[in-house]
């Protein structure tokens, strides 16, 4: 924009530079009538250029503030888009790159728990496994032991029985071999004795 | 045996006039059972009855029923009198009854009180003893 500004500058200042260098040229006087001749031909003439130079600055002017202005704000906001657009661009990518840095640490970390949690978990299932089979060996040991009590239980019950039976068939026998066996004398030498005991115990 | 207040009162004086230096006597008894028969009772029959249930319990009390399969000596019922009157200080007799299955001893009972002294009894102690 601004090297567009300055060629229409120096554009503008061109003519005035030839006027300019025109007086100081006194000893190439002899130039200068060629000059003034070929100007004559050409139709340049003071006012004509004067008033070139007036049509030439506004237009320069008009040209200026209605075409190179707008042009050069469009590009100016163009450019500060496109400026915008790149640090953008920069910012999302170094974004980007912090979140591939961010996901690589979280898939570590991840990865991290994850293992931390599988060992955990095979560690619980050792203990699980330990557990349970210390418990099973208990119950299989409670289970033997109940058993072992019930049999004992059982045969005690059963010499009970038998210890019971064999004194009621030795009750009864002898009952009846002492009721056929003694004599109604020896009965009541019995009688007499067990009285005289009982008498004498309670006494 | 009836509720009436009055019938076992009434009962309870009539076993107090039937005993005879503490003993209930058949003689007073007698004595007791003419003069509720000439008495007007007007429920004579549940006095009797009532005066009936004590009398029982006095006589069993003071009674030492001597179950024996056989014949037992008088030195031993005296033996058992003597000693069960000093035992319950109060007099007791003793009756004699024959009963087989002791096969032989005694058991005698006073009252609501056994006293086994038999060949049976043993033998079933013994039996009741072993486990």
């Amino acid at each position: 924009m601004k090297a567009i500004s300055i060629a229409l500058f120096l554009g503008m200042l061109l003519p005035l530079g030839l006027l300019a260098a025109a007086p100081e040229a006194t000893e190439v006087a002899a130039e200068v009538g060629k000059l003034e001749a070929i100007t004559g031909k050409f139709g340049v003439t003071w006012p004509t250029l004067i008033a070139q130079m007036i049509n030439f600055c506004l237009v320069a002017t008009v040209l200026y503030f209605f075409a190179v202005k707008p042009v050069a704000k469009t590009l100016d906001e163009r450019q500060q888009k496109i400026a915008d657009g790149l640090q953008y661009a920069e910012e999302m990518k170094t974004q980007l790159a912090e979140a591939e840095r961010e996901r690589a640490a979280k898939i570590k970390e991840a990865a991290q728990d994850a293992q931390r949690i599988l060992s955990e978990a095979r560690e619980q299932s050792k203990e699980m496994i330990e557990h349970k089979t210390q418990e099973a060996a208990a119950h299989a040991e409670a289970i033997i032991r109940k058993a072992s009590e019930a049999t004992e239980l059982e045969r005690q019950q059963m010499l009970s029985d038998v210890r019971k039976e064999v004194a009621r068939l030795v009750v009864a026998t002898t009952s009846t071999v002492l009721s056929r066996e003694l004599s109604d004398a020896d009965k009541q030498t019995f009688s007499d004795a067990a009285a005289k005991e009982l008498a004498s115990s309670a006494s | 045996m009836t509720r009436d207040k009055k019938i076992l009162r009434f009962a309870k004086n009539l076993v107090e006039l039937s005993r005879e230096h503490g003993v209930v006597t058949e003689s007073r008894v007698a004595e007791v059972l003419n003069g509720l028969k000439q008495a007007e009772l007007r429920r004579k029959l549940l006095v009797l009855k009532t005066y009936l249930y004590y009398i029982r319990r006095i006589v069993a009390d003071q009674t030492a029923v001597v179950a024996t399969p056989g014949a037992l000596s008088p030195e031993a019922l005296t033996a058992i009198e003597s000693s069960f009157t000093q035992l319950y200080g109060r007099p007791i007799s003793a009756v004699t009854t024959p009963d087989a299955s002791l096969i032989a001893g005694v058991r005698i009972r006073v009252g609501d009180d056994v006293y086994d002294a038999s060949i049976a009894g043993r033998l079933k102690r013994f039996a009741e003893n072993v486990h």
